[in-house]
């Protein structure tokens, strides 16, 4: 179980351009959910997923996993239980590394890294099946550097190697936004397939308002900091794309869009 | 004949030295100019062992330890203090000045009368006649290997993966649960402690510790990386850190070749513009790889 | 394929250079004549920096080598390189040097005449050094003087005695000398200690400055004329190139500032019992030509220090500080200036 409470984020505090983002937030997260947040741009939804993960720090309040208080964390030692694909594909990945050494590299997530063999020569049969199912053709290429490949091969790559090792929490910060509709959606099924094998507690950020609809048990829709829909359920599975994209319209008109 | 081993002595020995400035430059993507004092910084532990007696082969890990300690010196006035890192290093290479002259003691501490790794009682027994003239340059040669090989090995460790993958995706490695921070205290431990053991073999060749040695090793370590990796890009069969080092020779063999047939005045001109036709010709073609890439 | 060409266009011009070079060199030592055999020589000169008392004592070299018959154009080719203060090149030039197998290597300055005998000890080429203020700390002599190899010179130790005697004589009741030297110029450390050592018998309490770069002088400057009655010069590089600086603060206060050789007392210090470079140089060019014409061996002449160091005085500046000099003095006096050269 994933907890906010009683979240207080500023930007730019002390200045004349202090913008108080959330006040008095909270937000929770059951283990086993899969929950899918929509929202205009500036609503907070990123800035969220930064509080969760630690990249950022709160004014005030409280980051809860179970009854474990994390705010103080430091975001490395968090990510031990939580997986992250960015909206950049380069990100979840090292471009000047082979596939093969990416591979190990997310394959020792939460061991030592010390002085054993980068490459352990037993795993390589295992890699190369996880690549298979990709179909992207990418267990042939081991030896290739990961700088070669194409956004998507990269981005399913980053999927790939952000829940390879046994994790809770996998935060996903719009990570089809960057790809053509054909490698989103094979992305976005692969999403779906290993949340569901591994049954990872799943945020995922969205301006696809279909993927948000058809993917996830609960929808989140986000506005000024603050959660102005909360469907899970039936609830969420008896709305249709045209409530939600209705909805969004409304609150882009109160702001004068 | 004579030439070309002065050129391969000293090439190899700065080429110890470039593959500490490899690490930080090209794996780390870090501007260390730590280097320009712990290059001295090797020698002055040298002067200051060798001096009392000590086994001069001791010396060569005393140098590695101290210069690593540099390392971590520089590391964390980076990652603790949040210092800019191009700072960090001018802060530790001006604190390096004071604290080498504290180790050697003086400013030029000469060397003559002590045993060094490539004088003393053993070696002579060893090497057989004819080999004798050719002994500083076999030793230059194994030590050389010897620290190319770990890097090598090390470079392909579960440790060394990190290291070449903070200075690549500093964000990959946090994902990966590892503070980047310690992964470059680590990187740039080893890159120092490289640098400063080149300082010590230099010390020993040369036989004599003196303060001023650092200035400049900074350059030569560039131009040497710059070099070796410019050139031989395209032949993916050697390896980064021959090439490194192959650079580092071609530069002593330059700088030779200038001296002989240029004023001395001019050598840091001469320098400079070999360094800039380098780094163009090594530009022109990472673009062109990119275009390649958007095409 | 475009890139493989520029790779192999780029390693060919390399070796061209390369090869260029070896060819070049070789014409050169060519021109040099035979070397070693019948009368002809062959010279490296190795100088460490770009000083005006190392180009002295270059100067001075070729003159004494001349005054000996060697000239150059005649029986004598000169090679010179200057490392510009970077110990690479020094090393470099050194290496150089000795596998040109030229027929002796003039060093100038301690770590050139410390890479040079590195470099030439195995060759059997001899050394000739000068400018190196103690060739026994710098291990080029043993304690008794003697040279440890093929390799002697002159040094340029100050003659800090005569020195101390010299401004007893001028300023029968100054108490306080005051010195500033850099920390990492072993030359200077050296001076430092035999000016502890000997001050005390002349009645002046020492206070010395260090500094570490260019940066520090003027500060130092101040702190140290607060406490001093007098001051004198080392031949420190650093302070030796800000000279102007302490001159000019030390004349606001009225406190007078020794030099140590000529150079210093023609810009404005009060006195010097100094060494003449150029007088130096000759000396050493003189010992190298015994070496050259095989008359003795470099590792039988002990080396030496200048025999009888010079009084300079600058007239206008004691003048300006109302200093009278003794008629004793100003007659001995080498050269004595009457006005001060910016």
């Amino acid at each position: 179980m994933l907890e906010l409470k009683n979240v207080y984020k500023y930007y730019n505090p002390d200045t004349v351009n202090e913008m108080c983002l959330f006040r008095d937030f909270n937000l929770k997260v059951e283990k086993g959910e899969f929950v899918s947040v929509v929202g205009s741009n500036g609503s907070g939804k990123t800035s969220m997923l930064n509080i969760i993960c630690g990249s950022i720090p709160v004014e005030s309040g409280q980051i809860c996993i179970g009854d474990k208080d994390i705010t103080r964390e430091k975001e490395y030692r968090r990510n031990e239980r939580i997986g992250r694909v960015y909206q950049n594909p380069a990100i979840g990945t090292c471009p000047s590394m082979s596939i093969l050494e990416n591979m190990s590299l997310a394959d020792n997530k939460g061991k030592v890294y010390g002085f054993r063999r980068g490459t352990n020569k037993t795993r390589i049969s295992y890699y190369q099946e996880l690549l298979a199912r990709l179909n992207l053709g990418l267990e042939d290429k081991l030896e290739v550097k990961v700088g070669a490949l194409s956004g998507g091969q990269r981005q399913a790559m980053a999927l790939l190697m952000s829940t390879m090792t046994p994790i809770e929490f996998l935060i996903l910060d719009e990570h089809t936004a960057a790809l053509d509709p054909k490698t989103a959606e094979l992305i976005m099924e692969l999403t779906d397939k290993i949340v569901k094998e591994k049954h990872l507690t799943t945020i995922m950020v969205t301006h696809n308002l279909r993927y948000a609809m058809e993917y996830g048990s609960r929808l989140l829709m986000m506005h000024q900091g603050e959660v102005i829909l909360d469907k899970k359920g039936t609830e969420k599975s008896s709305m249709t794309v045209e409530d939600v994209l209705g909805l969004f319209n409304e609150i882009s008109i109160e702001c004068g869009n | 004949m004579d030439f070309v081993i002065s050129i391969m002595e000293q090439g190899l020995i700065y080429g110890i030295l470039a593959l500490g400035v490899y690490i930080t430059y090209k794996i780390l993507d870090f501007p260390d100019l730590t280097v320009d004092g712990s290059f001295p910084l090797g020698g002055a532990v040298t002067a200051f062992l060798l001096t009392r007696g000590a086994n001069p082969y001791l010396s060569l890990f005393a140098a590695f330890l101290a210069g690593a300690l540099a390392g971590v010196c520089t590391g964390l006035i980076h990652v603790k203090c949040r210092v800019r890192d191009l700072l960090s290093g001018i802060i530790m290479m001006t604190a390096l000045w004071t604290i080498n002259l504290y180790i050697a003691g003086t400013a030029n501490v000469p060397l003559f009368s002590q045993e060094t790794i490539f004088k003393n009682g053993i070696l002579e027994k060893v090497f057989p006649e004819g080999l004798q003239p050719y002994s500083t340059l076999l030793i230059i040669i194994i030590l050389m290997l010897i620290s190319k090989f770990l890097l090598d090995a090390y470079l392909q460790t579960k440790s060394g993966y990190l290291l070449r993958a903070v200075g690549d995706n500093a964000t990959l490695v946090i994902s990966l649960a590892k503070d980047q921070g310690n992964v470059k205290i680590v990187g740039l431990a080893l890159a120092n402690g490289l640098v400063s053991l080149a300082g010590s073999i230099f010390c020993q060749e040369e036989r004599v510790f003196e303060i001023s040695m650092g200035t400049g090793a900074i350059v030569i370590g560039l131009a040497s990386v710059i070099i070796g990796t410019s050139i031989f890009r395209k032949f993916t069969m050697l390896k980064a850190t021959s090439a490194v080092i192959t650079g580092s020779v071609i530069y002593k063999a330059c700088v030779a070749i200038a001296l002989q047939n240029f004023e001395p005045q001019a050598m840091k001109l001469i320098t400079a513009v070999l360094f800039l036709v380098i780094l163009i010709v090594g530009m022109e073609r990472r673009k062109k790889v990119k275009t390649d890439a958007g095409a | 394929m475009k890139k493989r060409m520029t790779a192999i266009f780029l390693t060919a011009a390399m070796t061209v250079v390369m090869m260029t070079g070896c060819g070049s060199k070789e014409g050169t030592t060519e021109s040099g004549g035979d070397k070693g055999t019948g009368d002809s020589y062959t010279v490296g000169i190795q100088q460490f920096a770009e000083h005006g008392s190392l180009d002295n004592c270059r100067e001075g070299f070729i003159k004494g080598l001349e005054e000996e018959g060697i000239v150059k154009g005649e029986n004598l080719t000169l090679e010179i390189k200057n490392a510009m203060a970077d110990t690479a090149t020094n090393a470099q030039i050194a290496d150089g040097f000795a596998s040109d197998k030229v027929d002796m290597i003039c060093a100038i300055a301690t770590p050139s005449a410390q890479s040079a005998y590195n470099a030439a000890m195995d060759k059997e080429i001899p050394v000739i050094y000068t400018a190196v203020t103690d060739p026994v700390a710098a291990e080029l002599a043993d304690k008794d003087g003697n040279p440890v190899g093929e390799i002697t010179g002159t040094s340029d130790k100050l003659p800090v005695e005569e020195q101390l005697k010299m401004i007893r004589a001028l300023l029968p009741e100054a108490k306080k000398l005051g010195i500033m030297y850099t920390t990492s110029e072993a030359n200077s450390v050296s001076a430092i200690e035999e000016y502890q050592l000997l001050a005390g018998d002349y009645g002046f309490e020492l206070i010395e400055k260090g500094i570490t770069q260019t940066a520090d002088v003027a500060l130092a400057a101040d702190d140290l004329l607060e406490q001093v009655d007098c001051m004198t010069n080392l031949t420190d590089n650093t302070v030796v190139a800000s000279l102007p600086t302490i001159l000019e603060k030390a004349n606001e206060k009225g406190i007078p500032v020794f030099g140590s050789e000529i150079e210093q007392v023609k810009i404005g210090c009060l006195a010097a019992e100094g060494i003449d470079y150029i007088a130096l140089g000759k000396q050493t060019g003189k010992m190298a030509a015994q070496v050259l014409k095989g008359e003795k061996k470099a590792s039988d002449i002990p080396y030496e220090i200048i025999t009888e160091p010079g009084f300079y005085v600058n007239n206008k500046v004691a003048e300006n500080l109302k200093i009278e000099i003794p008629a004793d003095l100003t007659e001995q006096a080498i050269e004595s200036f009457d006005e001060i050269s910016e």
